[in-house]
């Protein structure tokens, strides 16, 4: 009977199992067709959305704010490391950059806009439209405000460059470093034998970015480089001849030239200038060196000349000034031959820090020298001014990168000046001595 | 001048030579790298219990990026890196990076078993993945549409096929893209229409198209063999990338994958070893 009972209860138990069992592998069965129908819709969803993502991803914005504490050795100096200090003031805070940039970039054709947000106000620094070739795809078209293409220093960007600043010579005849134009630029691709080769040239307004045009003629700026890579040695030598071939044009009477031989100023009023055009015409060569050293790391030494014919004021050589010059009542022309040169070693040490060692020198008026400047002026000829003095600068610095994203800077700028003529009438006495003008500059940079 | 040094001097002291600790090395990069990196990195720290390596994925470009941000020792790729790249290294840390080939890999084309075709030219793979050819009976299979399957942009596998394989034309709309080599391998396993490709070390579930240079030769399969020889079109290297010479636990490690031992497990892994 027990045995029954058992076999009973047995078959029972085996039977609920069963059912448990068979109940079990259907809500399984079940619950996976649930999954599974989930996982297409989501699919289905994904596949929606990867069209959209990837018009998204063409759009990049990018952008960067320099952040500076800054101590002038004097009160009020002149100074290029950030613009001169205010009458009386002698330390300061800046907000150096508050860049932004939108670019979208559709593999061929780039569209990019780039402003640059400062308590000084908005500005807008690039903005401009590139296309490429389909075919070779090595020649590409830019028109809009953008980058000139001479040198290697105006195209580096201030969030990748180890000084705070440009150099002297590229302050003075590219300030702003853009102008309004369109350029070519033939660039092989990397399959190319030619790939080391690159040429970026075109024709510009010569005005800056925002100036009106207000002359027929376009200067041309254009760069012609090469980059040579020796992988196995860890070495690579990048440079380039840069040619800017342009004109000026003064509506007044009023022009200086510089005569060599009497080391002044010759002064011609013919009414025949007005409307006349003037050279403005450069020439630069950059070379780029990379190598690594054992132990310390990367390092780098860049250098970079140029030499031309400069239009300016009486007062200084900056580019800047070209507005005046075609206004009646403006400023009038004084030209100059000029020279400048930069020199520039920066050493990484490990991962994070970066030594900098920079040595700049701008020579406004190449047919004078110091003791000239301030001496008496032969009769008939007009005297130099403080716009023909040399500067240079010696800039030592650290750059230490927090993050990817976050680096501080210190550096120094050791200016000097050159010395007028001991006789040098009242106005030039400022520059009997060397300038007190060293700068001090602490920043730190956010870029995202 | 005396003020502005010191202050130089002292900001460099507080902030500089902050460094990580010698023995810990980070490998970030290319997916069809990661299970060969993990492998490498599992064995090696099993010998070297004093050393820890960290692998992950996310795309050649990523790992590029990560090389130029600092943020990685070394870099898995799967395409050489290219001019752009090296120029925001050079930007950054002044170097040109260290490049060491560390196995070869057939690119290898997928279709489902099922499929009846067995062998594509070169052109008629460019052909199908630019869009031109949409329908298999066109490269001799049945009258159906074809399906592709390839990889996002920041994969060195897209970069390499679309230089390669489509000589730098653009990829057809069509193209689904897929998170990785495995899910490319997945969606063509489970597509008896579709078409991928990858690495020749994920073969499961489906088998290649024998790939022919052109029409007059014959078609190969990544096998060492023909990787090795040549023969098979659409062969690469794969990388690592670091930005100085390796040194240390680093170069150890290098060295290491380079040894017999390191190819050993690229030929286990299902590539080819470089040596």
């Amino acid at each position: 009977m027990k045995s029954l009972i058992s076999a009973v209860l047995v078959c029972f138990g085996l039977t609920a199992f069963a059912q448990e069992k068979d109940s079990t592998l259907e809500n399984l069965q079940h619950r996976v067709t649930e999954l599974k129908e989930q996982t297409d819709g989501l699919s289905e969803q994904l596949l929606a959305l990867t069209p959209v993502v990837d018009a998204l991803k063409k759009i990049k914005i990018s952008g960067y704010i320099q952040s500076q504490y800054q101590v002038g050795e004097g009160d009020g100096i002149g100074s290029l490391a950030g613009g001169n200090f205010a009458a009386g003031v002698h330390s300061r805070y800046q907000v150096r950059r508050g860049r932004v940039k939108v670019n979208y970039d559709n593999d061929l054709t780039q569209y990019v806009l780039q402003i640059d947000v400062t308590p000084g106000g908005v500005a807008i620094k690039d903005a401009y439209a590139s296309l490429k070739e389909p075919w070779l795809r090595t020649f590409g078209l830019t028109a809009g405000v953008f980058d000139r293409p001479f040198g290697f220093e105006i195209s580096y960007s201030s969030s990748n460059r180890e000084s705070p600043e440009r150099s002297r010579v590229f302050q003075t005849l590219f300030p702003g470093e853009r102008d309004m134009g369109a350029k070519l630029e033939i660039a092989p691709p990397e399959t190319s034998p030619l790939s080391w080769f690159s040429f970026k040239g075109g024709f510009f307004t010569g005005m800056g970015p925002t100036a009106q045009e207000n002359d027929n003629n376009k200067d041309f700026i254009g760069r012609a480089g090469f980059a040579l890579q020796m992988q196995d040695a860890g070495l690579a030598i990048d440079g380039g001849v840069s040619m800017y071939l342009g004109k000026v044009r003064s509506n007044q009477r009023a022009i200086y030239r510089m005569d060599g031989s009497s080391k002044a100023f010759s002064f011609d009023s013919s009414a025949s200038n007005i409307g006349s055009y003037f050279d403005r015409n450069y020439i630069g060569a950059d070379v780029q060196v990379y190598y690594e050293l054992p132990v310390l790391g990367g390092m780098t030494l860049r250098g970079e000349y140029i030499s031309g014919k400069q239009p300016g004021t009486g007062g200084n050589s900056t580019t800047t000034n070209y507005s005046s010059f075609y206004n009646a009542a403006g400023t009038p022309l004084y030209q100059r031959d000029f020279s400048g040169f930069y020199v520039n070693y920066v050493q990484n040490v490990g991962l994070s820090d970066q030594f900098v060692l920079k040595y700049d020198v701008f020579t406004p008026n190449t047919e004078v020298s110091s003791g000239d400047i301030g001496a008496a002026t032969p009769s008939g000829r007009i005297a130099l001014t403080a716009g023909d003095l040399a500067f240079a600068t010696l800039g030592i610095g650290w750059v230490h990168h927090w993050d990817s994203n976050v680096k501080f800077t210190f550096y120094y700028d050791m200016v000097t000046n050159e010395k007028v003529n001991a006789n040098a009438p009242a106005a030039l006495n400022a520059f009997k001595e060397d300038i007190k003008d060293n700068v001090l500059t602490v920043r730190v940079q956010y870029k995202f | 001048m005396k003020t502005a040094i010191t202050i130089i001097l002292a900001a460099s002291m507080f902030l500089g030579f902050v460094t990580l600790p010698a023995d810990v090395i980070t490998m970030k990069g290319s997916d069809t790298m990661v299970i060969l990196a993990q492998r490498w990195a599992e064995i090696y720290m099993a010998k070297h219990p004093g050393v820890t390596i960290q692998v992950t994925g996310g795309g050649s470009g990523v790992g590029i990026s990560a090389l130029i941000n600092g943020t990685t020792d070394i870099c898995n790729a799967s395409r050489p890196m290219k001019k752009s790249e090296v120029d925001k290294l050079k930007a950054r840390f002044n170097v040109l990076g260290v490049e060491i080939k560390a196995a070869r890999d057939g690119l290898a084309i997928y279709v489902n078993e099922a499929n009846p075709v067995k062998e594509l030219t070169l052109d008629q793979v460019r052909r199908i993945y630019t869009g031109a050819i949409t329908n298999w009976k066109d490269v001799g299979g049945p009258d159906a549409k074809i399906l592709i399957y390839g990889r996002e942009n920041s994969s060195g596998t897209y970069v390499y096929f679309k230089d390669n394989v489509l000589m730098g034309d653009d990829f057809s709309p069509m193209t689904q893209t897929m998170p990785g080599t495995a899910a490319v391998v997945n969606a063509v396993s489970k597509d008896k229409l579709g078409i991928g490709y990858g690495g020749a070390a994920y073969a499961k579930g489906i088998k290649y198209a024998k790939v022919k240079a052109d029409s007059d030769t014959p078609g190969y399969e990544p096998t060492e063999e023909n990787v090795k020889s040549g023969k098979y079109p659409i062969a690469r290297y794969l990388y690592l990338y670091t930005r100085n010479r390796p040194t240390g636990a680093m170069k150890e490690f290098v060295d290491w994958i380079l040894s017999q031992e390191g190819q050993q497990i690229v030929t286990k892994v299902g590539y080819f070893p470089v040596k």
